[in-house]
């Protein structure tokens, strides 16, 4: 293979990642924290791009055109608007079923997702159609022998590890990343150590989901396009790569994601005359992985939770 | 080893609440897990200053009633009063903002924190850095082997360094009651004897102790009033001194 086209997958490896590992993170808080998987997690993601993509319209109509005035209007209004989705789904959907069985929660967050994306599919104007999502960064590209770097996918990626990063330091290193590795661990006595749990666990809710609106916008301006199914196959990637770095552990979950990337990437590569069974491959190797070990590749007893 | 914790009488700026009342008082409370009953009617007053004991067997309800006065298990009835305050059924945060610390049964350290986390978590109400760097010190002072591990994850040490984990955690949030659930599960004879002489030093500081235990003898030794649980019913109270010639504390065990 040519230097030029190993270079192409590489970025594209690296981006796709960047995003899995921001919707990773998101599934691996909330079983952190609550022990719960929260099946909506790709719709939510998904509702965050058109809320994204409406504020575009939105913008566009008001006749503000300067391309960073709007990703910061459509970063902030998607991510704040989704956060809050977070924050509500766990108070009013998640912790009143804490001590149902956990497979309650799961439906009912699998049923809430397949609702979100219904309704976005019936109700967003032309919402079964895919939406053109504007390329709103600049494509300038440098060449780099027969491969050509451009400056929106340098910053997508620049932006998305910056977020992870930032996560990280949240949970490690604040007053509120204490109190949500101490929920995690061990939820009674974080509250005798005076933690309002309820309030942990919604801020962790809005946490993961904000991140996951953060990488649905990724995703957006990357492809240039939104749809209402798209949260489907994220949210799942997501899931997977959660639970290949062994869920609950952060680094676990931002490892799986790269990981996954790589396979599809490798499998792209390998299958050049049916790059479109890269998932195929991709999901193949995820489940042989989990045969060979069940507890994840980076098992909890050997690394932090969360 | 000296026991001096925490100074709240020389250095009370640090720890606060001197010279309050802190008293709690529990009127005919009533608990119980779904239909199974543990406490039926307990009433008793853990005073001001003092180490107010609460004996018993295992089973006897003893960790509930703990649990009742955090509001981890609020009671089905009766009141709790703190001060006079009614905090019965409070969000357990809350009631840690009363000024109540809770020393857990087990150490309940979180294991995959280090030594300085779990203490800081301690003192998770307290937003003053420089007072919480003041009481890390204190606790590193009195425990020093503590100040050595402070790096260390909790779940990779033995059970004495827990237990002052444990301990130093209790005290990191400036109570001025402190609830301590069986000090001296699972812990060596030199462990326990250590414990209760800190728990003398904590009493000695002006904090009100309620001390839960089974170990009947050393807990009267430094006790200055007791109660006796069984069943989920107080059988017996009295000072110290007197429980210590009561039969009834051992019928509650043997009876």
């Amino acid at each position: 293979m040519d230097i030029g086209l190993f270079g192409q997958y590489l970025a594209n490896g690296v981006m796709l990642g960047t995003m899995y590992a921001l919707v990773a993170v998101g599934f691996t808080l909330f079983f952190g924290v609550l022990d719960v998987i929260k099946f909506s997690h790709g719709d939510v993601l998904m509702l965050g791009s058109f809320t994204g993509f409406t504020v575009y319209i939105g913008l566009l109509s008001l006749g503000i055109e300067n391309p960073w005035v709007m990703i910061a209007a459509i970063l902030v209004v998607s991510i704040i608007t989704t956060a809050a989705l977070g924050a509500i789904i766990a108070r009013y959907l998640v912790l009143p079923l804490k001590s149902a069985p956990p497979l309650n929660i799961l439906l009912i967050t699998l049923m809430l997702g397949t609702a979100i994306r219904e309704a976005v599919r019936l109700f967003y104007p032309d919402g079964s159609n895919p939406k053109a999502f504007p390329a709103l960064l600049p494509t300038a590209s440098v060449d780099l022998g027969g491969f050509a770097l451009r400056a929106d996918s340098v910053i997508l990626v620049a932006a998305g590890i910056a977020v992870i990063i930032g996560l990280n330091l949240v949970i490690n290193r604040t007053r509120l990343g204490l109190a949500i590795r101490a929920v995690a661990q061990d939820e009674e006595t974080a509250k005798i150590m005076g933690i309002n749990y309820t309030m942990i666990v919604l801020v962790t809710f809005a946490i993961g989901s904000g991140a996951a609106a953060f990488a649905g916008i990724m995703n957006g301006l990357y492809y240039n396009e939104v749809n209402f199914g798209m949260g489907l196959l994220l949210g799942l990637i997501g899931f997977c790569a959660a639970i290949i770095g062994g869920l609950g552990n952060i680094y676990g979950a931002i490892l799986g994601g790269f990981l996954f990337a790589g396979l599809q990437t490798i499998g792209a590569v390998a299958l050049p005359f049916a790059s479109a069974y890269k998932d195929v491959f991709a999901f193949g190797v995820v489940i042989a992985l989990m045969a060979w070990k069940p507890t994840g590749l980076i098992a909890e007893r050997s690394s932090d939770r969360v | 080893m000296r026991i001096s914790l925490p100074i709240r009488k020389s250095k009370a700026h640090i720890w606060g609440w001197i010279d309050t009342m802190s008293s709690i008082k529990i009127e005919n409370v009533f608990t119980a897990y779904d239909k199974a009953d543990v406490l039926m009617d307990v009433s008793l007053e853990v005073f001001s200053g003092k180490i107010t004991c609460l004996l018993g067997s295992n089973g006897a309800g003893k960790s509930t009633l703990i649990r009742s006065i955090l509001g981890l298990t609020p009671p089905r009835y009766g009141r709790i009063l703190v001060d006079d305050k009614d905090i019965t059924g409070t969000a357990t945060h809350k009631v840690v903002a009363e000024g109540i610390a809770c020393i857990p049964e087990g150490r309940k350290m979180f294991p995959k924190l280090t030594v300085t986390e779990n203490l800081r978590l301690g003192a998770f109400q307290v937003t003053d850095e420089s007072l919480i760097r003041e009481r890390l010190d204190t606790v590193f002072t009195t425990f020093p082997r503590l100040a050595e591990r402070r790096d260390q994850l909790a779940g990779t040490m033995s059970g004495g360094e827990q237990a002052m984990v444990s301990i130093g955690r209790g005290l990191m949030g400036g109570p001025r009651i402190l609830l301590i659930d069986e000090p001296s599960l699972g812990l060596s004879p030199l462990y326990v004897k250590e414990n209760f002489k800190i728990i003398e030093g904590i009493r000695d500081s002006g904090i009100t102790v309620f001390l839960v235990e089974q170990n009947v003898r050393q807990t009267l030794a430094i006790a200055d009033y007791g109660y006796v649980l069984s069943g989920g019913r107080v059988v017996a109270q009295g000072t110290a001194d007197a429980l210590k010639e009561d039969e009834e504390v051992y019928a509650a065990y043997f009876g």
